[in-house]
């Protein structure tokens, strides 16, 4: 049953799965063509929040060619996120599949984000920490907060975090006249 | 059993034609040994060599412990057993009716059990419930063994099956797993991914690899679990399992440390009779 929420669209994993059990590559590919007919079939949607309630069981191999896959792939023009994440060894499980293969997850649980895999090198943490406190940002603001720091730097840091797979980002107008990007968070 | 073995010889040596193993009165086997056994005698079988297994006591000694483990479900057909084949199989009679084991279970590209590692999880679960961590290594346990029999499938190359078994042994306190694998499917899960992650390991041993991982594994406290063999070591230490590891040539015994003064240790034993594949055995304590 997939739910419309806002402009996120809920994929549950569980319902491409025949048990709650995800093992290994084999079972982890067939899922991921499910997965991806998913989000081909909702082509204006650019953020997914995947619910991982009902999946008992995940292994590393299963999560990286299912979960981590679908990030990867679409990284830069489409982002995933996970919710309803409990148990702890699946998480451990997308932490170490994500970091394998130098894909950032975001995991959402509370309403706070927590980063799964790659993390941001020393000089851009603090920027995509004050990204995920906010649906959307612009560099200008961040440069607000943080004095001392030119717009090109702050440019810099989240163009980077967008390229990595840390947030999603969007062209538009600026008041100067030329083009501005707003950085979104991933869920 | 590997001191058997290689006082008699290399069974898979050139010129060797017949091979016959025989289990005197009294002897006991360990789930590993037999399922190393196991792959051995069909490993034998599939080169055409004559295969005898003579089991000295009848089916009141081992061959009756085997056979309620499904040893003879999974033994080769040309292998003669003396004095006489069981003729029906205690595994398939009472399969899961004892909590304290995993019959000898076949790992093998064309007939995926998909049940397999909740199974030997399972087994964990109620072998080992008196661990305060026991929870954690549930979990653990699954995904361990999820990783080493997906890697088997993936990669393994022979037409052998792989084969998984555990057993507890409440009076040592501890429970076995054994999981093997007579083609490449597990070792060879090991080197591409050292190549990315670690590409200074990449010219060492099988053997040496392995201790290398042990350190590392114990040392990173599970920050570069990587996948197959490596994240499996890595984890089942954490959960200070012994880990004993049998390769074509080598075997090394990784034990990890139980006190706070005590060293982590691995044994290793070169220059012994040629088993194809890789076998692992795991040991976990029933009481942490």
């Amino acid at each position: 049953m997939n739910l419309m929420k806002g402009s996120n669209y809920l994929i549950a994993l569980r319902d491409q799965m025949e048990d709650g059990q995800g093992w290994g590559r084999e079972q982890g590919r067939q899922v991921f063509q499910r997965l991806l007919g998913q989000v081909e079939a909702t082509p204006d949607c650019s953020i997914f929040q995947i619910s991982l309630r009902g999946v008992e069981r995940a292994d590393i191999s299963f999560a990286s060619e299912t979960l981590v896959e679908l990030a990867r792939r679409y990284r830069r023009v489409k982002g995933f996120c996970l919710v309803d994440l409990i148990d702890a060894d699946v998480k451990e499980n997308c932490e170490a599949a994500a970091a394998r293969k130098g894909q950032p997850l975001t995991v959402w649980s509370d309403g706070k984000a927590e980063v799964l895999g790659p993390q941001p090198s020393q000089g851009t943490r603090e920027a995509l920490e004050f990204a995920l406190q906010r649906p959307r940002t612009r560099a200008a603001e961040f440069v607000v907060e943080k004095p001392g720091l030119s717009i090109a730097n702050a440019s810099m840091k989240f163009k980077q975090l967008w390229e990595q797979g840390f947030l999603l980002r969007e062209e538009s107008a600026a008041d100067t006249g030329g083009v501005e990007y707003v950085y979104s968070r991933i869920g | 059993m590997e001191r058997a073995v290689q006082a008699a010889g290399a069974p898979h040596g050139p010129g060797i034609y017949e091979v016959e193993f025989r289990f005197p009165v009294g002897s006991k086997l360990m789930i590993d040994a037999a399922v190393r056994i196991l792959s051995l005698v069909n490993q034998l079988a599939f080169t055409t060599r004559r295969v005898r297994l003579i089991f000295d006591e009848g089916e009141a000694g081992t061959m009756g412990y085997l056979n309620r483990m499904g040893f003879f479900d999974h033994l080769a057909r040309e292998v003669e057993v003396g004095p006489v084949r069981p003729a029906q199989s205690a595994a398939a009679i009472y399969r899961g009716g004892n909590a304290g084991l995993v019959e000898i279970a076949r790992i093998n590209k064309g007939h995926r059990d998909h049940q397999l590692p909740g199974r030997l999880a399972d087994a964990i679960g109620r072998g080992c419930a008196s661990r305060p961590d026991i929870k954690e290594l549930t979990g653990a346990a699954w995904t361990i063994f999820a990783e080493l029999i997906d890697n088997v499938f993936s990669h393994s190359q022979t037409r052998l099956d792989g084969l998984a078994a555990l057993q507890m042994y409440p009076r040592g306190d501890r429970l076995v797993v054994a999981v093997s694998d007579s083609g490449l499917g597990i070792m060879e899960t090991l080197r591409p991914a050292l190549q990315t992650s670690s590409p200074h390991l990449t010219g060492l041993s099988d053997l040496d690899l392995l201790v290398e991982i042990f350190r590392q594994g114990l040392s990173r406290h599970g920050a570069d679990r990587g996948d197959g063999l490596k994240g499996s070591a890595a984890k089942a230490m954490k959960f200070q399992a012994d880990l004993d590891v049998r390769l074509p040539n080598q075997r090394v015994r990784l034990t990890p440390a139980r006190g706070a003064y005590a060293p982590n240790r691995a044994y290793c034993f070169d220059g012994l009779p040629l088993l194809w594949g890789t076998h692992i055995a795991f040991t976990f304590r029933l009481h942490a």
